[in-house]
């Protein structure tokens, strides 16, 4: 009878024990889920208290890949990747310019979703710029 | 050749029946060994007899325990509330949001008994398809964009285990010797057996467990049957980034398992 109590309490702890199961890679997962395989059209652009509409017009545009390459409207290309860190979540963009030289540009994600981007271009002086992005 | 191909079948049916009488005559002689342990104890069995024995002293004021076998159809809706989700992810509010009661089912079996000849109680089992409707408590909108969104998205279906333990009240209404209705009200505890999306997962909102109270209107019909209404208010048994509030009605029938087999 003692074995059958300990079991169940086992069990119990077992069950309770394994309530969560998210991992380190279920919000970069979710946010590589929506971020993929999509033209993502610059909308706004707001610096400050600047805000500029490309709403309407034939504007600049990113796509990001499955395979974790990326390429823009303006014909540059390179890698990318969605990394967490502490409770930011960013993009870093590997890319190369026309003229063949290696650039890193990291986006602070402000909201990511099936058909809304939202990113901050992070700088090291002035003020950020933020990008909002549609898909169509 | 008509004839000759009708005896050889005739003979062929004539060997399969044979073959199979001779089977179950081998099947019904035991072996040297199983006449030996049929005179001796089992020893499993002899441990099922003792727990079943110690369980009869434990729970000797629980008597007339019937079991019924149930199906109910059940409609959920859920509250969310995500404020506490920090991940930078949106959603549409129009497309996840879904303010209604959906339609689910569930099955199992329940234990019906009095305890002390006084208090008349009911344990039941079941596995329960929840189809539920999504109401986020929460919109929120990133000016210039005109859309609202949440930041989380509830899975909606999913599949759980239940147990519950009800305390039924016998009401003083019409012959109650022929029809019992019933007040019912209890603890439920479900947990979710179903693999939770990675979108539920985020920031450690996916609690499997819940932890319901349960109010309800039973009628039983001369003990043939009995026609049930429940009302289940749920909550997430642990603290949650996103604690979720989920209602259920459940309207089903149990039958006692005895006349079903």
């Amino acid at each position: 009878m003692k074995k059958l109590y300990i079991l169940l309490l086992a069990a119990i702890a077992f069950t309770f024990g394994s309530c969560n199961k998210e991992t380190a890679t279920t919000q970069t997962d979710v946010m590589n889920r929506m971020l993929t395989n999509k033209n993502w059209y610059l909308d706004y652009s707001i610096t400050g208290t600047s805000t500029k509409s490309y709403v309407g017009q034939s504007t600049y545009f990113v796509t990001y890949l499955k395979d974790g390459t990326t390429k823009d409207s303006d014909g540059l290309t390179g890698t990318y990747s969605v990394e967490v860190i502490g409770d930011q979540s960013q993009i870093h963009v590997q890319l190369k310019t026309a003229n063949g030289n290696p650039l890193e540009v990291i986006y602070n994600i402000i909201s990511v979703g099936g058909s809304n981007l939202v990113l901050s271009k992070v700088v090291t002086t002035g003020t950020p710029t933020q990008l909002y992005f549609t898909s169509k | 050749m008509r004839a000759t191909r009708s005896f050889s079948n005739k003979c062929l049916l004539l060997f399969s029946i044979l073959s199979i009488a001779a089977s179950s005559l081998t099947a019904q002689t035991l072996t040297k060994k199983q006449q030996d342990s049929a005179y001796l104890l089992n020893p499993s069995q002899e441990r099922i007899r003792k727990i079943k024995k110690s369980l009869a002293k434990k729970f000797v004021n629980f008597v007339g325990n019937d079991v019924s076998l149930f199906g109910a159809l059940a409609l959920s809706k859920q509250n969310i509330n995500d404020n506490g989700v920090t991940a930078p992810i949106n959603y549409v509010y129009n497309t996840v949001n879904n303010n209604t009661f959906n339609t689910g089912y569930s099955g199992g079996f329940r234990i019906d008994g009095i305890y002390k000849e006084k208090h008349r109680y009911a344990f039941s089992f079941a596995i329960n398809r929840i189809s539920v409707g999504n109401n986020y408590k929460n919109k929120y909108s990133l000016s210039p964009f005109i859309e609202d969104f949440t930041h989380f998205k509830a899975d909606n279906n999913f599949t759980t285990l239940s147990i519950a333990a009800h305390y039924k009240k016998l009401l003083p209404v019409n012959a109650m010797n022929k029809y019992k209705f019933y007040a019912v009200f209890g603890p439920s505890f479900d947990y979710k057996i179903s693999r939770i999306s990675n979108e539920q997962l985020i920031n450690g909102a996916g609690n499997r467990a819940i932890i319901n109270g349960d109010l309800g209107a039973e009628f039983d019909n001369k003990g043939y049957y009995i026609l049930y209404a429940h009302y289940k208010l749920g909550a997430n048994l642990f603290q949650s980034t996103v604690p979720v509030q989920l209602n259920r009605f459940e309207i089903g029938m149990s039958i006692k398992a005895k006349d079903l087999f």
